[in-house]
């Protein structure tokens, strides 16, 4: 099997040019042919516009400048190129043809970033990416003009990750607005940005953002090198980066974080972890991801340290009521009926009699229909999602009770887990309990209590066994690590932990300094 | 000896574990009465004092696995064969452990199940950790750690609000004077948990700071021993001497005894959790020191693969060291103890360390 994958993944990434080794090939003298050229490559694709101009009055000195419709801003095209272009009076002074570029990015743009470009490969580069280029006749060089812009969502409150408490921004699909989201969290300059370009069709800009000096250098490093390796046509969104960064494929649990929160990447920066922002996606990927992360919400900082905590605890009931639920219920009516208390065991037994299926049966019915119609909720368009949800309230709730389908314990234990696997902060936690409580069911169900226990110890070995950038998952658990403890399941007060979790930062490691707890005042009256 | 480390909180947290495996559920000493606490207890000091004896010789070779070492003590032939001893022995303990849980299982939840299936499944786990390494198997260990202590002090305290202690079950202390204690000790409690402890000669060569080693053990040895004691305190004061050395599993009857509020009862689920966590992570250890052994010994490189057929022959082996049940525990009281456990217990580390102390003190004078 391994083999045949083998073979079978050589000519695909045979048929991926590198880009190192490839000669860029320089542009023409003439403008003419430069643009005639441009045409040909681009196919005269319709939204690339070509604006022919003569510098200052002079016919001789023929210009073109060169934007794509719909990613530049017009405003500042219009205003700060085109106008100084045309008006500008000191062009004609310029004796040396080769000056008149120097000319122009020196005096006459009044645009923020000008850049030279000499090939081709640069010039489309620099135009899909929202840049205006200009051309000059008789020079073999461009100019490009940061003029980026248009359409874009603006900051919203993210849908996925609501909060009670916290800022109301969100990521958005562009890049530097994500970015600047987070800088404007952490005003220093350790704040390091490091930009790459993925896919070798999409060119999709791909930046990771750490803290200099709290990121361990190495996991800074790892970063890079798995972002490097990456060598695919596409990438459409972070998640196809996640696939291909993470330490261990087989696993149904997620080791790459990620959220839509600024806040929630500033604080995982704040503790040495890495940030990747890949554009048009607000989904920013956290590295290393440990298996408790998943269950804390950015409220929990916010919020007193008292009620996050027991909010944590209710959270791990709830992955595993999410887990275990239906697999106990199973289980305890086939196998352990002597485990369950006598009146609830008569009333179940009642419910039971009725029932044409066995439980095993019933259960693995009812949650399949739970997911169907949670995913055609997902997928409705909202007019029509209220009709999926009361038909599914009637079909699991009531039809199939009184119909004589299912029994009602089984609706309830069905409504728990469903109601369970909702209110696991992170989705992709959730997702993969979800998983695999139809393994945990079928356990049950063929060895009782001592299948679910066997695959709870599997499932532990399993969680203990992944890492994440190196560092193990169910850290700082187990491995057991004292100074990360204090932000796991239990949350100590902002006062109460002085070190930054030593999973992820090596040096630095003293976050405030002592005696921050706050007192009351020495003398009553204050005075 | 695969690429890892442990730490020594991980490796106090194996030990406690290994040693609460199995005795945490049988009657244990209770040979001796209501004295058999006592009779834990004096294991206690006899299990400080074998890790002691494992300690001193790992601090002459603490970069080297036993096998290794056995043959550099004792020449190559000898020393090869010594270390097959052990590794036959530790095998054999896994399968006889596998078939104690095995059985246990069947007699009390499983009537109807064939013992090959619930020892297959078991084992299936235990291959998987083993084949995952050592320290996926101190981490597990680590959870597991939680789980079970959060059970115990459940239990524990449910016991306490049931009202089923009986003090008067514990007295007279020393009714017929200190040698039942004494004879129980050299029959049972020696080995069975505390000269077990045996098999972590083959972990202690992955712990990361060996200085810590020594307290990590201790602790672990002494804390294990006052559960153990504890529990058995607990059986024979709710259930009496007579029903609890009768018993097969005394905490099974005591937990069964457990009646709060008409609604916390029966939580038989409690034993069966402890008792697959306990057997887990003891046949794991011993089934883990095979492996790393057979590896070590006949230089198979990638010891994770040898986890599979190894489980095989484990499996096979428990189902056919014994035809029955009775026959099983009667091996285990008369053969096992007297002629496996007190000398590769007690004896040849006794004697490797004179070896070893002898040995070194040359190689210090040549220098």
């Amino acid at each position: 099997m391994k083999f045949k994958l083998r073979k079978l993944s050589r000519p695909i990434t045979k048929s991926i040019p590198k880009k190192p080794g490839k000669k860029e090939e320089p542009l023409d003298h003439s403008l003419p042919n430069n643009l005639d050229e441009l045409m040909k490559r681009t196919g005269n694709s319709s939204d690339i516009v070509v604006r022919k101009l003569t510098l200052n009055n002079d016919a001789k000195s023929r210009a073109a400048i060169i934007f794509v419709e719909g990613i530049v801003d017009n405003r500042s095209i219009d205003d700060f190129l085109i106008h100084s272009l045309i008006n500008d009076d000191d062009l004609h002074r310029v004796e040396a043809e080769d000056e008149v570029l120097e000319k122009i990015a020196a005096k006459v743009v009044s645009l923020g970033d000008v850049k030279r470009i000499n090939g081709w490969d640069k010039l489309f580069q620099s135009l899909f990416a929202g840049d205006t280029i200009i051309l000059v006749d008789g020079i073999a060089q461009g100019l490009s003009t940061y003029t980026k812009g248009g359409e874009s969502r603006s900051i919203e409150e993210p849908p996925t990750e609501i909060s009670l408490r916290g800022p109301r921004e969100g990521f958005t699909e562009s890049l530097r607005t994500n970015t600047a989201l987070v800088r404007r969290r952490i005003k220093n300059q350790d704040l390091w940005v490091k930009s790459i370009t993925l896919g070798e069709m999409t060119n999709t800009n791909v930046e990771i953002m750490y803290i200099d000096g709290l990121a361990r250098d190495k996991v800074v490093q790892e970063v890079c090198d798995r972002l490097n390796r990456i060598n695919i046509d596409s990438i459409l969104e972070s998640g196809y980066i996640e696939e291909l960064i993470e330490d261990q494929t087989a696993t149904t649990f997620p080791t790459v974080q990620h959220t839509e929160r600024p806040d929630s990447v500033a604080g995982n920066l704040l503790e040495g972890r890495v940030a990747i922002f890949v554009d048009r996606t607000p989904f920013v990927l956290i590295v290393p991801a440990v298996f408790i992360q998943f269950f804390q919400s950015v409220d929990d900082y916010y919020s007193r340290a008292d009620i996050a905590t027991s909010i944590r605890m209710l959270r791990i009931l709830i992955f595993l009521i999410s887990l275990f639920a239906p697999a106990v219920y199973v289980a305890a009516t086939t196998f352990h009926q002597e485990m369950i208390p006598t009146q609830l065991l008569i009333v179940l037994a009642a419910q039971r009699e009725a029932a044409p299926f066995p439980a095993v049966i019933e259960a693995i019915l009812m949650e399949l229909t739970f997911e169907i119609l949670r995913e055609a909720g997902v997928r409705m368009p909202k007019a029509v999602g209220q009709t999926i949800s009361i038909v599914g309230a009637l079909v699991i709730g009531q039809a199939a009770v009184q119909a004589g389908i299912v029994s009602p314990a089984m609706v309830i234990i069905v409504a728990i887990t469903a109601i369970a696997s909702f209110a696991t902060p992170s989705y992709s936690i959730a997702i993969s309990a979800r998983l695999i409580r139809f393994g945990m069911m079928i356990a049950a169900a063929t060895f009782g209590f001592y299948g679910i226990i066997l695959s709870f110890i599997i499932l532990l070995v399993h969680l203990c066994s992944l890492r994440s950038f190196g560092v193990p998952y169910m850290a700082p658990m187990a491995p057991f690590i004292a100074s990360g403890a204090d932000d796991t399941i239990v949350r100590l007060p902002w006062w109460g932990g002085k070190e930054r979790p030593r999973l992820t930062v090596d040096k630095n490691s003293i976050r405030q300094g002592d005696n921050q707890k706050p007192k009351p005042p020495s003398s009553r009256t204050m005075k | 000896m695969e690429n890892a480390k442990i730490n020594a909180m991980q490796l106090f947290v194996l030990i406690f574990l290994f040693e609460l495996g199995s005795a945490l559920l049988i009657p244990l000493g209770t040979e001796a009465k209501q004295d058999a606490w006592l009779a834990i207890l004096a294991g206690v000091a006899g299990g400080v004092f074998l890790f002691y004896i494992y300690l001193r010789l790992y601090k002459y070779y603490p970069d080297i696995l036993p096998t290794e070492y056995m043959q550099m003590l004792l020449g190559k032939i000898f020393g090869k064969i010594l270390a097959c001893i052990y590794i036959v022995y530790f095998l054999y303990i896994s399968a006889r452990v596998l078939r104690d849980f095995g059985e246990m299982l069947v007699t009390f939840a499983y009537e109807e199940t064939p013992l090959f299936i619930v020892n297959a499944l078991l084992l299936l786990t235990i291959v998987y950790t083993v084949h995952k390494g050592i320290e996926v198997i101190a981490r597990t260990g680590q959870l597991l750690f939680v789980v079970l202590y959060f059970l115990a002090v459940a239990g524990f305290i449910l016991v306490i609000v049931s009202g089923l202690i009986e003090i008067k079950n514990l007295k007279p202390v020393l009714e017929n004077g200190v040698m039942p204690v004494v004879k129980t000790f050299f029959k049972e409690t020696w080995y069975i948990p505390f000269g077990e402890v045996v098999v972590f000669i083959m972990i202690f060569p992955y712990i990361n700071r060996p200085k810590k080693l020594k307290k990590a053990g201790i602790a672990a040895i002494v804390l294990s021993g006052i559960n153990l004691v504890i529990t058995m305190a607990i059986n024979i004061a709710v259930l009496g001497v007579d029903l609890t050395s009768r018993s097969q599993f005394p905490l099974l009857n005591t937990i069964q005894a457990i009646q709060v509020a008409e609604f916390l009862e029966r939580l038989d689920v409690f034993f069966m959790i402890a008792l697959i966590v306990g057997g887990f992570i003891k046949i794991t250890i011993y089934f883990y020191a095979a492996v790393t052994g057979v590896s070590n010994l006949f230089h198979v490189k990638e010891t994770s693969k040898l986890a599979y057929p190894l489980g095989i022959v484990v499996l096979i082996l428990s189902l056919s060291i014994a035809s029955s049940y009775t026959e099983h525990i009667q091996e285990g009281l008369m053969i096992v103890s007297l002629y496996m456990h007190l000398p590769l217990q007690v004896i040849i580390p006794i004697l490797l360390l004179i070896v070893a102390y002898f040995k070194n003190k040359k190689k210090e004078r040549s220098k």
